[in-house]
């Protein structure tokens, strides 16, 4: 007796990229339908971004770069990560995601597809705001360009992660405007994103550099502005050995937020 | 036939499309499926039927490779459909109990963003008209009817024309029409080679569609086998009307006198055997047997009378 009963069709399966880029195609869609995500995603973040100058809030690098970290990191937090963790929930909620994984698509995929216009709509505001900081005369050449770049993506990734993670602990895309708290308030404010972490007392300032948003700011400030955690000014060469440890800790949280995805994340309610 | 035995399959000319094997299933300390085995050929409809509870849908999950099994093993197509995934998912199409779908989307772009993940989808065209929604094609998901959202989920199930299909309660909420269209395409899915496991509530439509059928109680198979052999397993019936002055009727051994005349009823194993001597009897002494009823047991007398417990097979 044969293993297979029917001969197989000699078709070539899509790609990944493909899978994933005809599920973005729908979520795109569904997105720009939303009016209200749509306003939510676009204008909240830039209006955050620009109340920086007016709040007056101290900071160890010039405006440009300030503003340009400011973007990123506001748009990673208050848009990536929260954007993501009530979609996710109220996919899984509506029965989508379990109705995706019944196909050809795996789980992977299918969370990546589904972030596609959250994750587009990040890097398109990051564009604006350095755009917004090239036309108001403040921009400056980064001391590093590779060191934002990998903060930007690799903050996207960690956000995408954790917000995954996130809806382990998040029944409805309601209550995600609690369970968000944690990384959208203490972990943000402790992240040099505000306020320097020079500014914060040494204990406390070593222990936030271990929270999840910190090494995508440290890294966003060598490579923007050449300043260090702690206030001190280096060149290209010196920035790398300062993103050691941030790179570090960045690995460290994808890491962990991959493994507690894989183990907890559910693509379906609990019944 | 033994309760958990695997059902006789067909004569087994060709592999099966699906090998289920002593399966185990579990939340906690609660077994949902206890041992379970059967095989389901291509060309076959096979139904896993039983009351809410009992393990149908835990089953497919395994089957859908949605859930790891506990114990045993499943192959669908000789592989195993979590760890093999990417060999079994393009030649396996499922429907589940409950899915949604985006409401947003229309009818032809859900189908065309599911079709763009798959291996060698139908056109989106055809796959529309396959379950008649081809006049709905730019309406939005969320103003569908519920039978109509049922048989999109359906068109999506189809569409990357799967050689084994999983359809858990596939007529569940659809008028009388649509469930007849349902049943036409599990047809033609069958006639064109598919293997295909249902489980459903109306056991007109497992009569209508099944080949062979296993009733599910508590997570084991009670019954199993093709629906004559199901049917066999429960005493048939015959009624008739005697008047109350026509001599008193034979009592062949193995009848069970369940109502007397007028309006009389006996169970029994052994239908023809009974009803020639009855038939005799009335020739015998002139008497007319008013309202003569035989008739085997039905699957549903059978389910019926194993499903919920009230008679071990």
């Amino acid at each position: 007796m044969t293993a297979s009963t029917a001969p197989v069709r000699p078709v070539a399966p899509p790609s990944r990229v493909r899978r994933v880029a005809a599920l973005a195609a729908g979520e795109n869609r569904l997105f720009l339908r939303n009016r209200t995500a749509l306003v939510n995603s676009v204008v909240v973040p830039l209006l955050l971004v620009a109340a920086v100058p007016a709040l007056g809030l101290s900071s160890d690098v010039p405006l440009g770069p300030q503003l340009i970290l400011t973007g990123v990191g506001v748009t990673l937090v208050f848009l990536t990560y929260y954007n993501l963790v009530t979609t996710y929930v109220a996919r899984r909620e509506e029965l989508v995601l379990q109705r995706m994984r019944t196909g050809e698509l795996t789980g992977p995929e299918v969370l990546l597809g589904t972030a596609a216009p959250t994750l587009l709509v990040t890097l398109g505001q990051i564009a604006l705001v350095a755009v917004g900081v090239v036309a108001i005369g403040e921009w400056s050449a980064p001391v590093d360009p590779v060191l934002p770049l990998i903060a930007v993506l690799g903050g996207a990734a960690l956000m995408t992660v954790l917000a995954a993670v996130s809806t382990v602990f998040t029944r409805t895309a309601e209550s995600a405007q609690i369970t968000t708290l944690p990384l959208v308030l203490p972990t943000t404010a402790l992240s040099g994103l505000i306020t320097p972490l020079s500014s914060f007392p040494d204990a406390l300032a070593t222990v936030a550099r271990f929270l999840p948003v910190t090494p995508v700011v440290e890294l966003l400030q060598l490579g923007l502005g050449g300043v260090t955690w702690d206030g001190r000014l280096v060149d290209g060469g010196a920035a790398w050995t300062a993103a050691l440890l941030p790179l570090a800790v960045l690995a460290g949280w994808l890491t962990l937020g991959t493994l507690a995805a894989i183990r907890w994340f559910r693509w379906a309610p609990r019944r | 036939m033994q309760p958990t035995a695997p059902p006789a399959p067909t004569p087994a000319v060709v592999a099966p499309a699906i090998e289920v094997r002593h399966l185990r299933r579990s939340y906690g300390d609660f077994e949902a499926v206890r041992g379970i085995s059967f095989e389901v050929h291509p060309g076959e409809v096979f139904a896993l039927l039983g009351v809410n509870g009992a393990g149908k849908t835990s089953a497919l999950e395994v089957l859908e490779g949605l859930a790891p099994a506990c114990g045993g093993s499943v192959r669908v197509l000789g592989a195993d459909p979590v760890r093999d995934r990417a060999r079994v998912r393009p030649r396996l199409g499922v429907l589940l109990q409950f899915s949604g779908l985006p409401g947003d989307l229309t009818v032809a772009e859900t189908v065309r963003t599911w079709a763009g993940t798959l291996t060698d989808p139908r056109p989106v065209d055809e796959a529309l008209a396959q379950v008649q929604l081809t006049g709905r094609a730019d309406v939005r998901v969320r103003s569908l009817s519920g039978g109509e959202r049922r048989r999109l989920d359906l068109a999506l199930a189809l569409l990357g024309r799967p050689d084994v299909v999983v359809l858990d309660e596939p007529t569940t909420g659809l008028d009388p029409e649509s469930r007849r269209q349902v049943w036409r395409l599990v047809h033609d899915l069958v006639a064109g080679g598919a293997a295909v496991v249902l489980t459903t509530h109306h056991l007109e439509e497992a009569e209508e569609l099944a080949d062979r059928v296993a009733v599910l109680r508590a997570g084991q198979i009670v019954l199993a086998g093709t629906q004559e052999e199901i049917a066999e397993t429960q005493p048939a019936t015959i009624r008739f009307t005697l008047d109350q002055d026509a001599p008193e009727p034979p009592r062949p051994a193995g009848v069970q006198v369940v109502a007397e005349r007028p309006r009389m009823e006996w169970h029994t194993r052994a239908l023809q055997p009974v009803l020639a001597e009855l038939l005799a009897w009335a020739a015998e002494h002139r008497v007319v047997l008013r309202a003569l009823d035989a008739r085997a047991a039905s699957l549903e007398q059978a389910f019926l009378a194993v499903a919920a417990g009230a008679e071990t097979p």
